[in-house]
């Protein structure tokens, strides 16, 4: 049962996550709350509780699956966004590129120079 | 006879499990095609599988709206699989330790960017708010982006499909911006995947090496907690 165990973990994150949200009015969604006091918690006790390890990675493996309801609905907005479509196109295609550039730039900036490319 | 298989049509949406499992077989089936067409880097396999369930759905009569109160049920494990995102977090550790100065130097910025341009972009040429609370969320992993949209006020459909080109967009570009800057280290070109690509670029970094791929990952873990933290906040003081 070491999946359910950790699901259970999971799922406690996630309601405390969520109750530290919604008592602290964090403008943050409850999974991403959960998340960062999952990621403090392991780090402050130094070690992987091999339960969470079980029930996440599966979770992790079917994400794409989890959010294609979302992609799905991308096949029935085209009349909701009419007259839209130049400012959407151009903010992501050329937002993309000018990001993709300035990330670059900012890596090559503050990186140390090393050889340890071991790929 | 029509009658009778609408009835059961009828019958079979009023739970969830009919909305379910057309996600899963088409999620399984798109899979394949993808695997088949030789892992195409300008077409998610998300999007393969999407473009399955919007064809079931017009040929089985079902309406978007219909589907997707059932597929919820599916999405709600969105939330644990959230949390779960902490786990190869923490097993980055090391890497972050090892690189903190570079990385705070360069992520905050570099992912508050990746926002900012395409909102000011798509400001400039007149969008509407909830357009723009749509694609501010671009370079952040659906999971986490899914809940910054929705509390911006945006939709989330249109998100996906920013999220998506976007993914698309950034690993055709890494490459070629790379070979042009004349940049060669596997750490810096996986963390630009990450950071701009979300999973999409994540997935291609892995196809270029370990290396990559764990910068990458690292980069997308970082840029959706910080996307997530600052966001809402810097779009209550823009007053949008």
């Amino acid at each position: 049962m070491p999946v359910l165990r950790g699901f259970l973990w999971l799922l406690g994150f996630l309601l405390l996550g969520e109750s530290v949200v919604v008592l602290g009015q964090i403008p943050v969604s409850g999974g991403v709350a959960g998340m960062l006091l999952m990621t403090a918690w392991l780090l402050q006790r130094g070690c992987l509780n091999p339960d969470i390890a079980a029930a996440s990675q599966p979770l992790i493996q079917m994400l794409a699956m989890l959010i294609m309801p979302g992609v799905v609905g991308v096949f029935f907005i085209v009349d909701d966004f009419a007259g839209q479509w130049l400012a959407v196109g151009v903010a992501l295609i050329a937002g993309t590129l000018l990001s993709v550039l300035t990330t670059f730039w900012l890596m090559c900036r503050f990186m140390p120079r090393n050889g340890d490319q071991d790929d | 006879m029509t009658e009778t298989v609408i009835d059961l049509r009828d019958h079979l949406l009023a739970s969830p499990l009919l909305a379910i499992t057309v996600t899963l077989a088409a999620y399984l089936a798109g899979m394949r095609i993808f695997e088949r067409l030789g892992r195409p880097g300008w077409c998610p396999a998300v999007l393969v599988a999407a473009l399955l369930v919007a064809t079931s759905l017009a040929l089985l009569g079902i309406s978007y709206d219909e589907y997707r109160q059932g597929a919820a049920w599916l999405m709600l494990l969105l939330g644990p699989a959230t949390v779960a995102l902490g786990i190869p977090l923490y097993q980055q550790r090391h890497h972050i330790q090892a690189l903190w100065k570079p990385i705070l130097l360069s992520l905050p910025p570099a992912a508050m960017l990746a926002s900012l341009y395409s909102v000011a972009l798509a400001w400039i040429l007149g969008a509407r708010p909830d357009v723009m609370a749509s694609l501010a969320p671009k370079s952040v992993t659906a999971p986490i982006a899914i809940g910054i949209t929705e509390q911006l006020g945006g939709s989330v459909a249109l998100m996906m499909g920013g999220l998506l080109i976007t993914g698309v967009m950034t690993t055709l570009t890494v490459g070629p911006l790379a070979a042009w800057l004349g940049i060669k280290d596997p750490r810096i070109i996986g963390f630009v995947l990450g950071v701009n690509g979300h999973a999409i670029g994540t997935v291609r970094a892995f196809e270029l090496g370990s290396t990559a791929g764990a910068f990458a990952s690292l980069g997308m873990s970082l840029t959706g907690i910080l996307t997530a933290l600052l966001l809402p906040l810097a779009w209550q003081l823009l007053g949008l």
